[in-house]
């Protein structure tokens, strides 16, 4: 079925709530998990999602020293609330090659998707972002058409389809 | 942003993150959803290094309000608090502390705010 039939029946799920043109990297340029986070940190300061890059670095290096959030089979769900976030957002990024991201199986990663959001006193739909991501992304065949996706509109269709299923 | 604030806005961030990892709930649904979460003493020991480089007043002050408030350090956003939604103007602390600290609070509800 495909995706803008199922958005017109039912309601929009928090991730694609979230799924914002301007937080799309098609292609990391880096593949090592220190340099990939300053370059997320950096789009997201680009795109006003975070007052400055530094401090965002900071949180999710910290965030990351707790446990990586590579959770294997190539997919990374980074997420941390920080002060100096302005709005909660949701960055995608993929790499081609792989990103090597201390993840729990070892392998490299091919998908990022970086959940940020101010500490509010209580944010519901923060969890369940990251929730909707992992269950999105749990077959391999969303996965390989997540990476083979030729734009961001793609992306955004295959993340709205998998969300309903 | 003051080297006092932008301390006071890690010592925050640390502090939220040190909440969800203790909150049984929360750390539950990270551990459903896959992810691990230990080294909290290592968080520990980063949050009391940063604490003891801040000014003992602003720090004082800090561990006080955040008893009553989950978040301490608020922006303000147009020309409101954004912790209590309340319209500003604010008044600098550095009157009442002696410190020059170059840190306001709102005089609504005391929250310490920056400015972006």
């Amino acid at each position: 079925m495909a995706a803008d039939v199922i958005t017109a029946v039912l309601p929009a799920s928090a991730v694609e709530q979230h799924l914002r043109q301007d937080l799309f990297i098609s292609e990391l340029r880096t593949r090592r998990k220190s340099s990939v986070l300053d370059e997320l940190a950096s789009a997201l300061a680009t795109a006003r999602v975070a007052r400055t890059p530094d401090a965002i670095i900071d949180a999710l290096r910290r965030r990351e020293a707790l446990g990586s959030t590579g959770i294997g089979k190539g997919i990374a769900v980074p997420h941390v609330r920080s002060t100096l976030i302005v709005e909660r957002a949701l960055l995608i990024a993929r790499s081609t090659k792989g990103v090597e991201f201390d993840s729990m199986d070892g392998g490299p990663v091919h998908l990022l998707f970086l959940i940020v959001a101010p500490p509010l006193e209580r944010d519901l739909l923060y969890l369940k972002m990251v929730a909707e991501i992992v269950r999105s992304t749990r077959l391999a065949r969303t996965r390989q058409k997540l990476l083979e996706a030729a734009n961001f509109a793609a992306v955004r269709d295959i993340l709205v389809e998998a969300g309903h299923d | 942003m003051t080297d006092s604030l932008e301390a006071l806005v890690e010592l925050q961030d640390i502090d939220v993150l040190l909440r969800e990892v203790k909150d049984p709930e929360m750390a539950l649904q990270e551990q459903r959803l896959g992810f691990q979460l230990g080294h909290v003493e290592s968080l520990e020991r980063t949050r009391r290094k940063l604490a003891a480089q801040i000014d003992g007043k602003l720090l004082q002050t800090y561990e006080r309000m955040s008893r009553r408030f989950a978040r301490v350090v608020v922006p303000v956003e147009g020309m409101i608090c954004a912790g209590c939604r309340m319209s500003l103007p604010t008044s600098a602390i550095r009157g009442r502390n002696g410190a020059s600290l170059d840190i306001e609070n709102c005089e609504n509800c005391g929250r310490i705010l920056y400015r972006s």
